[in-house]
């Protein structure tokens, strides 16, 4: 059962990584890449539980739970960062801010 | 690599390209067809890769939520019905979490992930919400080179699973207990306790971040010149 776990979070990751490039409003950027950490989550506790060497431990696991951590921290960050370039333009709009300075 | 796979990884980009937002509503719902068909073909490959296996029914079942739920989170045109397909895919997940006993984690994910990160991002959606779609939420960009270098990297990750195992493959250990809240916490309080240190202290910075970042005084004669606009 190790490989269909390791496709869907590889699944969840390209679909993540797709939607981060292709998608142009802020918020759904930030989306795409806690999605990304889903796919991984997935593959963590995936590798944990049936890992190469035959003995399971709870290392992955662990390590996800770290993972969720980063990821509240990013969020708050991010959303910050999100809000304030709203109030700076109007737009959430990715292509508002190519030129990466304030006119 | 079995050319079940193969056929599913060429349905799912092609569904995928047809599927986002700027095309045309005939063209989305082709390719929404696409990506049904797609996700036969990954139910008949995992019964194919894994028959027998305990816990089949419910990984296909999760999978196949989490995947619809992923594509529509990048494939629709609100936001708020983006952040919710992502609580779908968080539930997914956490299911499938499940199927590896890994209870504690589902319950933790299902908790931080659905119940406060989640939440504040339909905070801010709520707060930056504009009247119609917007033209960035209309119109993707380059969905074309997005879904190629996308599926090229998911092309190369799945050639790797079957190329690279010649060893069989493992079976999990029947002996191995539940992820319960003791099982994990032992290692994280015993052998991972400084980085736990670390993980609270990187939450500390990021909350102070976010406050230092979205902090912004407001004066009256401003909050009177938007509501003016308004």
């Amino acid at each position: 059962m190790l490989v269909p776990y390791l496709l869907l979070g590889a699944a969840l990751f390209s679909l993540g990584l797709i939607g981060f490039v292709t998608r142009r409003n802020l918020i759904i950027i930030f989306l795409c890449t806690e999605m990304m950490f889903q796919g991984i989550i997935v593959n963590l506790v995936a590798l944990g539980r049936y890992p190469l060497d035959g003995r399971p431990t709870f290392d992955g696991q662990v390590f996800a739970l770290f993972l969720i951590g980063v990821a509240a921290a990013e969020a708050a960050v991010a959303l910050a960062l999100v809000v304030l370039l709203y109030r700076h333009r109007g737009t959430l709009d990715a292509n508002a801010w190519t030129a990466l300075k304030d006119e | 690599m079995p050319s079940a796979l193969i056929l599913l990884l060429v349905l799912g980009a092609v569904g995928l390209v047809l599927a986002m937002p700027g095309g045309r509503t005939d063209r989305g719902r082709l390719g929404l067809v696409a990506l049904a068909a797609a996700g036969g073909v990954l139910v008949f490959t995992a019964v194919n890769l894994a028959a027998g296996e305990r816990g089949l029914t419910l990984f296909i079942v999760c999978a196949l939520v989490a995947l619809f739920a992923a594509v529509r989170v990048i494939t629709h045109r609100k936001p708020v019905y983006s952040a919710l397909y992502f609580v779908l895919l968080v539930a997914a997940v956490a299911g499938l979490l499940i199927g590896m006993q890994a209870e504690f984690l589902a319950a933790a994910l299902v908790i931080v992930y659905a119940g406060a990160i989640l939440v504040t991002y339909v905070f801010v959606i709520m707060l930056a919400q504009q009247a119609r779609p917007t033209l960035c939420d209309l119109k993707a960009r380059e969905p074309f080179w997005g879904c190629l270098s996308g599926f090229a990297l998911l092309t190369v990750l799945a050639g790797q699973f079957f190329l690279g195992t010649a060893a069989p493959l493992p079976a999990a250990s029947p002996a191995e207990a539940a992820g319960t809240v003791e099982a994990v916490g032992t290692p994280l309080l015993t052998q991972y306790v400084v980085g736990l240190q670390l993980a609270g202290l990187l939450l500390l910075a990021a909350m102070v971040g976010a406050i230092a970042i979205a902090r912004r005084r407001v004066t009256v004669e401003e909050e009177l010149e938007l509501e003016g606009e308004a």
